[in-house]
């Protein structure tokens, strides 16, 4: 059966923000369709408005022709749209099949041959007796997938699927979307991953700051014109200047270092060995959860150690908190940004004063400087290019691109000397990873260090001086950006070793 | 959701309160709207009642706005009660020391023992929490009971009245012991300065010193807290130690100021009425002015109502739950939204 989705000159207005200013979209059942759009661009909205979760201020949906209103996510339910969002809605200590049955108002008997046949349709390997917390992200979704298909779908709606899973999980989802589409659903695929609409999707809408800006096939596209068309501008391509730093001084040097934890989560660090030259950038790769965590919170001080094992500038700095290291001019940007680096219940010059020491003065005599703050508030949010000037603003209100603006000028406007960050560009779009990018070379050339923890190896490459594996909490032998290739990478991320 | 309906909530709860206690007096036969003025209107219809709300309120406020500062912080201090009573007994104890002594010093002396005594009554919690992972709701609540079977132990035993024909109370405590009366023939007292400042005091550190940013961090998110480098451990002992030193100031507040003495029953459970009236005033100084007025009221209601309607006295602390409940309950609308479904299980 064809299945034709339309949304007609949708429009939705928040306060100080237009995000879909008349979007008009023509879908068809049998193609796989792209949403591409930096973060803000207005395609969560949309996404939201067609599953039920926002109405819209104006205009229509139709499906097959026919109006519908969409006025919760039953209704979408109700209309066969299914939807698989980015977060999981599962009850982890419920078995597979009863997260299943939960919203399923089908008889267990008749729900469990039916989820049986779609096991088998399309070759899904998943235990449906056992935990869902046992599940790996990717079957996790898969559950998710399984629920939307129980209801005979005629749109799937999937929402940023593959920021969670691995290169094999990602192949699988694909070749199942592609077997979905063509038993007749239409498929709304939303993501930032240019690669990915190359590789998987048939026809590709672009937005930008709310509007519609492309709809093309993607035949006709290439990663940079994409790029273009969502950012707008054309893109400068950073290339690093691999520079010689035998001469420079050492500004920090970590000597056989341990970490054991109490908590059986966590990864325990074996004799970490590293020395960090001015202006140098050390890059740090690794497969997530082989001990970057617990390396980020070591060099930023929530977790202490010895105080020898951690020289910064001649100074032993093992045993001081994040606050006493910032007044050694360290600065640290950590992964979690929504609720680690900054709180979203915080005005943004609140959350700017969370990045203080003595030496800034935010608080004189234990009493908080509002006007001290304000202004260099004021002046991150301007030299670092944030979306708004209203120091008064609650974090929570600025995209995820802005957030990490600020919290990475936040952290620069001091000056350290030595900047780590984790994952400074996760999530964000093109646009955004541009300017953060810029900004670490800007320091290296300005003379200061930084240390670059991150799985994403394009972004290591670009990036580093030196580049080093992190596996299973121990260092690889750290070796010459310009002499590492991404194949050797992959290997010591593996565990495997090289010459 | 708008600043000015998270304060219009505790309003709407009280007038639901109002509303609860009305058909409450109806089902036991009672004319509401004369019932309820009875409990509301005439305890204050007169200087003397006026002068016993304060005398109420001043307690309930000072407990409240040092809870204010543990809540604040997500630390549960739920023992507020047994920190009050323990600094009544160091205060009580060192008045009966200066029993022979007159002077303009023995009352601050006391005072401040007192306010020690329940500081250090607090950071036993603290302390358990910050360096043996205890549940400090748990611990504080559990040495309310403590509190409460020491004095009982004190007033029964080595600290009798020796004249006192073995009632289990001390001895009265001196003049220079007693807090000063601010009007003759009234019982309101000086105390009700100290709740002045310290609510002053409280509004400065929660939004004018780092202390207050601190507190404001961790309450929001303890991993922001610690990526800031914010002392987690110290924050937690100085926000018990504040709140403790407010509740035992209460306590010496009270025995030095209308009971004049230690007995059994130096407070009526004003340590747990401060958590209602924390959460009524919504954490925030001036709220938990107002929201102390308001729940004193409700213990001199149940005392007229005792006495004009023979309804227990017992009636307030049904008041004060159903102020709770209804602000517990309108802050759940509140944040979220009822739909009916209906049955139609076969439309999902």
């Amino acid at each position: 059966m064809n299945t034709k989705l339309k949304v007609s000159e949708i429009s939705k207005i928040y306060p100080g923000c237009i995000a879909n200013d008349k979007v008009s979209l023509e879908f068809g059942s049998g193609k796989i369709y792209a949403l591409l759009g930096e973060n803000g661009a207005g395609k969560s909205t949309l996404v939201k408005i067609l599953s039920g979760v926002v109405k819209p201020d104006e205009g229509q949906v139709f499906l097959n022709d026919e109006s519908i209103k969409l006025n919760s996510p039953l209704d979408a339910k109700k209309n066969n749209i299914g939807m698989v969002f980015q977060h999981f809605n599962l009850f982890e200590t419920l078995s597979v099949f009863e997260n299943l049955s939960i919203d399923s108002d089908k008889k267990d008997e008749e729900l469990k041959t039916l989820v049986n046949d779609i096991l088998k349709k399309y070759n899904f390997k998943i235990d449906l007796d056992i935990p869902v917390l046992n599940l790996s992200a990717g079957q996790k979704q898969k559950v998710e997938i399984i629920r939307c298909l129980i209801r005979n779908p005629k749109v799937l709606i999937m929402d940023e699927p593959t920021s969670v899973l691995t290169e094999q999980e990602t192949d699988d989802l694909f070749i199942s979307l592609k077997q979905f589409s063509k038993d007749g659903i239409l498929i709304i695929y939303i993501t930032h991953k240019l690669k990915e609409v190359l590789s998987l999707c048939d026809e590709v809408a672009v937005m930008r700051k709310g509007k519609v800006v492309s709809v093309s096939n993607t035949i006709d596209e290439k990663i940079e014109s994409l790029a273009n068309k969502m950012v707008g501008e054309n893109l400068n391509t950073i290339k690093k200047k691999i520079n010689n730093f035998k001469n420079s001084e050492e500004i920090l040097k970590i000597s056989n270092l341990n970490f054991k934890s109490d908590d059986p989560y966590e990864t325990n660090l074996n004799n970490l060995n590293l020395s960090l030259k001015k202006g140098e950038c050390l890059g740090i790769a690794g497969i997530s959860g082989n001990g970057q965590n617990e390396l980020f919170q070591i060099l930023s001080g929530e977790i202490i150690t010895e105080g020898t094992s951690i020289m910064f500038r001649n100074k032993e700095i093992g045993k001081l908190n994040p606050r006493e290291r910032r007044e050694y001019l360290m600065a640290f940007s950590p992964e979690d940004r929504i609720s680690q680096a900054a709180v979203p219940e915080l005005k943004i010059y609140e959350n700017v004063a969370l990045n203080n020491f003595k030496s800034s003065n935010f608080f004189e005599k234990g009493l908080v400087n509002e006007k001290k703050i304000k202004e260099h508030s004021k002046k991150i949010l301007s030299n670092f290019s944030v979306n708004t000037d209203n120091v008064e603003l609650k974090s929570q209100f600025l995209s995820g691109g802005n957030l990490q603006k600020l919290i990475i000028g936040r952290e620069l406007i001091t000056s350290p000397e030595l900047l780590v960050c984790f994952n400074p560009t996760w999530g964000l779009d093109v646009g955004a990873i541009n300017y953060i990018h810029e900004t670490l070379v800007q320091i290296n050339e300005q003379g200061k260090s930084s240390i670059l923890i991150s799985t994403d190896n394009d972004e290591l490459l670009k990036l580093s001086d030196r580049i080093c594996v992190i596996y299973k909490g121990k260092l690889s032998k750290i070796m010459n950006a310009d002499t590492v290739s991404a194949e050797k990478l992959g290997i010591l991320m593996g565990g495997g070793s090289i010459d | 959701m708008s600043r000015s309906i998270y304060f219009l909530t505790p309003v709407l709860a009280i007038f639901l309160t109002l509303f609860g206690g009305g058909i409450i007096f109806f089902i036991l036969g009672f004319n509401p709207i004369e019932a309820l003025k009875f409990f509301f209107i005439t305890p204050i219809s007169d200087l003397y009642g006026f002068s016993e709300l304060l005398v109420k309120a001043t307690p309930l406020c000072l407990i409240a706005i040092g809870l204010s500062f543990c809540f604040k912080s997500n630390n549960w201090n739920i023992g507020a009660e047994g920190q009050l009573i323990f600094g009544g007994i160091v205060g009580g104890g060192v008045a009966l020391l200066f029993y022979n002594h007159d002077g303009f010093y023995v009352l601050p002396i006391i005072i401040l023992s007192g306010a020690i005594g329940g500081m250090l009554f607090a950071m036993i919690p603290a302390i358990l929490k910050t360096y043996f992972n205890t549940n400090e709701i748990l611990v504080s609540l559990m040495l309310v009971y403590v509190a409460k079977l020491l004095l009982d132990y004190l007033v029964v035993g080595p600290w009798s009245n020796p004249e006192g024909f073995n009632f289990p109370e001390t001895r009265q405590f001196s003049e220079s012991a007693r807090m000063p009366i601010l009007f003759d023939g009234l019982r309101i007292h000086a105390g009700i300065f100290i709740t002045l400042i310290t609510v002053f005091l409280s509004w400065l550190i929660l939004y004018k010193t780092y202390l207050g940013f601190q507190i404001k961090v961790s309450g929001l998110s303890l991993k922001t807290a610690k990526y800031a480098g914010f002392k987690g451990k110290t924050m937690i002992i100085i926000v018990f130690m504040i709140s403790g030193a407010c509740a035992g100031l209460a306590g010496v507040g009270e025995i030095t100021g209308p009971i004049g003495q230690l007995h059994r029953n130096i407070s009526p459970d004003y340590g747990f009425t401060a958590i209602i009236v924390a959460f009524l005033g919504r954490l925030n100084p001036i709220g938990i002015i107002f929201a102390s007025l308001i729940v004193a009221l409700t213990y001199l209601g149940a005392e007229t109502a005792q006495i004009f309607l023979q309804v227990p006295k017992y009636t307030g602390q049904v008041f004060q739950g159903m102020i709770l409940f209804f602000l517990l309950g309108s802050d759940y609308l509140l944040f979220f939204k009822i739909k009916f479904l209906g049955l139609k299980k076969n439309e999902l």
